[in-house]
């Protein structure tokens, strides 16, 4: 199964996942225009803080099965077929917010989407960016990200990579000369400092 | 957060001193919004700006590097994260210099006007300070007035700021060793001015790329600075107002009064202070006060004009950079005047949850949602007359139900000059000296810079303060970290009690604090002249003296200037809040390390007071180590 993969030791908290989802579920998918639109767009993923350092984007997860379709009186949630996504059908979502409450995440949050005419708010959570799937593209906030903390591709890929790094770290007292990503000595620091600022 | 027992814990994480803590509750219970409040709501803040590593110079970006070695490497024209980050700092130094060189541009010419006669109110008090800075700048000062002396100085001061003189007078101050290091390493500062705009053409995209070569010149650009615009700011402010003698006044939210007219004078420059407290002692203004009601006019300074006034006045001071909302929280302020540097845009919506008005006054800073009065040396007493009758008529205006004063002020020392230490010293360094030698004190450390809600409101000051004197290390502070130790009364005699017992005997032979007050931001440039003296006298280079510095809860890009000219001239200086270089590993290195080779100074960051202090205890352990003492 394919997933947006978080590495959270890698993310600095700049927020283009956050921008670049609400652009691209925006009507004119543009960010000079996005931010005049009436029913302005947000984001589905979400940056979460802890002591003023620590950051974690939290998206959904697209579960299997899903907690928040189990509990979805209309069927408004819905799941696709070859990717495995869990959808929206804005029409059918009554803004109960049971789904939300279902979540073991916490990122379904309600708002208004341009594709109903209605001013009430709907369930927009992520939507796995299905549409640029389809046509061939990664999901926005993926290809947003330029430190690697969300990487989209094959689950089991992804797991077995950080799997390599972390062994070849172990035993890399072995005397191995592969080298591994591993995180620059003046940004371990540069966390150091920020985890001694979050203690005081 | 509604239940008071939250809103306590809280303020009691926000600031140290009980008085401050008391109003954050207040501001909490009012629904005030602080500097706090708008730093949660910033989280979380960019890693790569944090880091120096993105590039917001042209518009072929805005420009991020991965952090991580991964791509983008480079920005859109080739920039490295070397080049990015060092650039980036020159930037913000740049400003910080600019703060304090602009601000001493209006002092010489306001002396200059003053020789003229064209600035009534103002007049020349310090006339030995202005004969000997005559003397300094090759001023020919026998039978001549001194109003002339004054516009040749003032003259000689303003070429410095620009491209035909070429060298700074006061530099010449530094030890020859110190000098010598900066003539090698192409350092040496040519002009207040120049420095800065050069620095911006290098910054400029596609013009300086070699992080060493960048950060040599911001080196440079510091030094003009601090042996230029900040200490004729300095000097020039002494030469109008008088040059600061120890004195005794008081410091905290307290001071601030139930039943007078409560002014905060806010800011920098005390060419504006100085005026007010001038007009306050009309007797006309004290009657109209009377007749609203009020028991007299209330003068409290804050931040550095608030140590201006303190220093030369003895005016009482009624906080730091983050008690600016504090005070108006107080809900007992009529006005808050305000030229420039440090004032936050919100004041004015803080203001506007009481009766306070907040009022600008200069040109250069004015805020939306102020009372503008604009401010010249010209017509300084009036103008400075009609801002009080504003504050006075501001009065009935105040809601007693709603003024809390949350306790009583802490008395403070301060008024430590240069020329007010060395007269304590009995007219000369050699008891100062003695006593480093024969270990009794083992050094000297600044402990300077401003308060920054990232960590704990005075904390950092006042810890490393304490740990310090513990160690039988002098400090001499200034700016916001000065006001800190005053709340916490470290800034008494009786705080040598604290002290080890070698710098507790000399406090107590003398009755001097164990913490000397010596100014404001721009009288770091005191710091710089009581080193230089001292190390004249001993035949050495400032980086040869056991001597440290410590930003711990620095926010300005003053400090940027601040930290790199005193690093620069040889002292090693420690910083509590990361500075935006730790996404470039060469850069780090250089500052952190390489420097020791070049000045015999770095820079280091540590957030924890305590173990800063450790830092700065071995600093001075090895300096003294190769004085052989």
């Amino acid at each position: 199964m394919k997933t947006v993969f978080v590495r959270q030791e890698l993310c600095v908290g700049c927020r283009h996942c956050e921008i670049a989802c609400a652009i691209e579920h925006s009507l004119n998918k543009d960010l000079f225009l996005a931010i005049h639109e009436k029913k302005p767009s947000k984001p589905r993923i979400h940056i979460e803080t802890v002591d003023n350092y620590q950051t974690f984007p939290n998206r959904c997860r697209h579960c299997d099965p899903a907690p928040c379709m189990q509990v979805c009186p209309t069927g408004a949630l819905y799941r696709d077929d070859i990717t495995g996504s869990v959808l929206v059908n804005y029409g059918r979502c009554i803004g109960c917010a049971v789904c939300a409450m279902a979540c073991p995440f916490g990122i379904i949050e309600f708002q208004q989407v341009y594709q109903l005419d209605t001013e009430r708010e709907v369930n927009a959570k992520c939507d796995d960016c299905i549409q640029r799937q389809k046509e061939g593209k990664i999901p926005a906030c993926a290809e947003a990200c330029k430190t690697g903390a969300l990487e989209f591709g094959d689950a089991n890929d992804l797991i077995r990579t950080s799997r390599t790094d972390f062994t070849t770290k172990l035993i890399r007292s072995q005397g191995t000369d592969v080298t591994v990503p591993t995180i620059p000595e003046h940004i371990s620091a540069y966390k150091a400092v920020m985890e001694k600022i979050a203690s005081l | 957060m509604c239940d008071p027992k939250t809103m306590r814990k809280e303020a009691e994480k926000r600031s140290l001193d009980k008085l401050d803590q008391e109003m954050n509750v207040k501001a909490m219970q009012e629904g005030v919004e602080t500097a706090w409040d708008r730093l949660s709501l910033q989280q979380p803040q960019c890693g790569f700006g944090q880091l120096g590593v993105c590039c917001n110079n042209c518009t072929m970006g805005p420009c991020r590097i991965d952090p991580y070695g991964g791509k983008p490497t480079h920005g859109v024209c080739g920039a490295s994260v070397d080049t990015i980050v060092a650039r980036n700092l020159l930037d913000d130094l740049c400003v910080g210099a600019s703060a304090h060189s602009d601000h001493g541009r209006e002092v010489v010419e306001v002396l200059q006007e003053t020789a003229e006669g064209t600035a009534p109110g103002y007049q020349i008090v310090d006339k030995e300070k202005l004969y000997s800075l005559a003397a300094e700048y090759g001023i020919q000062t026998e039978g001549r007035k001194q109003e002339e002396i004054a516009k040749d100085l003032t003259v000689g001061m303003l070429a410095e700021y620009g491209s035909i003189k070429n060298r700074l007078q006061l530099s010449e101050r530094a030890p020859v060793p110190t000098k010598e290091i900066w003539k090698k390493y192409g350092i040496v500062p040519r002009g207040i001015d120049r420095e800065i705009v050069e620095a911006l053409h290098r910054i400029h995209m596609g013009v300086d790329a070699d992080y060493v070569n960048i950060l040599l010149h911001a080196m440079r650009t510091a030094l003009a600075d601090g042996w230029g615009g900040s200490m004729i700011a300095t000097e020039c402010s002494d030469i109008l107002f008088g040059t600061p003698k120890p004195v005794s006044s008081w410091v905290n939210l307290g001071t601030l009064s139930t039943d007078k007219i409560n002014v905060v004078l806010h800011g920098h420059n005390p060419l504006l202070s100085e005026m007010i407290v001038h007009a306050a002692e009309d007797p006309g203004l004290k009657k109209y006060a009377e007749e609203k009601g009020a028991k007299g006019i209330n003068l409290v300074g804050m931040c550095c004009t608030g140590n201006e006034l303190l220093m030369r006045s003895g005016i009482p001071i009624a906080g730091n950079v983050l008690d600016q909302e504090l005070a108006i929280a107080t809900g007992a302020v009529e006005a808050m005047i305000v030229d420039y540097q440090c004032i936050y845009p919100s004041i004015p919506a803080t203001a506007g949850c009481y009766h306070t008005k907040v009022v600008t006054t200069s040109k250069k800073a004015k805020i939306p949602g102020t009372v503008y009065m604009e401010f010249n040396p010209e017509n300084a007493i009036d103008i400075a007359k009609d801002i009080i009758r504003l504050a006075i008529d501001n009065y009935p205006n105040r809601n007693a139900d709603r003024v809390r004063i949350p306790g009583k002020p802490m008395k403070l020392m301060a008024g430590f000059s240069e020329e007010a230490i060395c007269t304590a010293l009995g007219g000369t360094y050699k008891p100062l000296i003695d006593a480093i030698v024969a270990g009794s004190i083992k050094g000297v450390v600044g402990i300077v810079g401003c308060n920054n809600p990232r960590i704990k409101h005075d904390y950092g000051h006042v810890t490393l303060a304490k740990e310090l004197i513990k160690r039988n290390i002098l400090v001499v502070e200034t700016g916001c970290a000065a006001i800190a130790c005053g709340k916490a009364g470290l800034l008494l005699p009786e705080a040598a009690d604290l002290a080890g017992d070698g710098l507790k005997s000399v406090c107590n032979l003398l009755g001097i604090p164990p913490v000397l007050h010596m100014g404001s931001c721009v009288d770091n440039s005191r710091i710089l002249v009581m080193a230089a003296k001292i190390a004249n006298e001993l035949g050495v280079g400032i980086g040869d003296l056991p001597l440290g510095g410590a930003a711990p809860e620095w926010y300005s890009q003053k400090a940027v200037s601040i930290g790199t000219y005193f690093v620069a001239s040889g002292v090693y200086t420690v910083l509590g809040i990361p500075p935006k270089i730790f996404g470039s590993q060469n850069v780090l290195s250089l500052l952190a390390d390489g420097l020791k080779g070049i000045t015999n100074s770095s820079f280091a960051v540590e957030p924890d007071p305590v173990k800063a202090a450790d830092l700065l205890e071995a600093e001075i352990e090895r300096k003294r180590k190769a004085l052989n003492i």
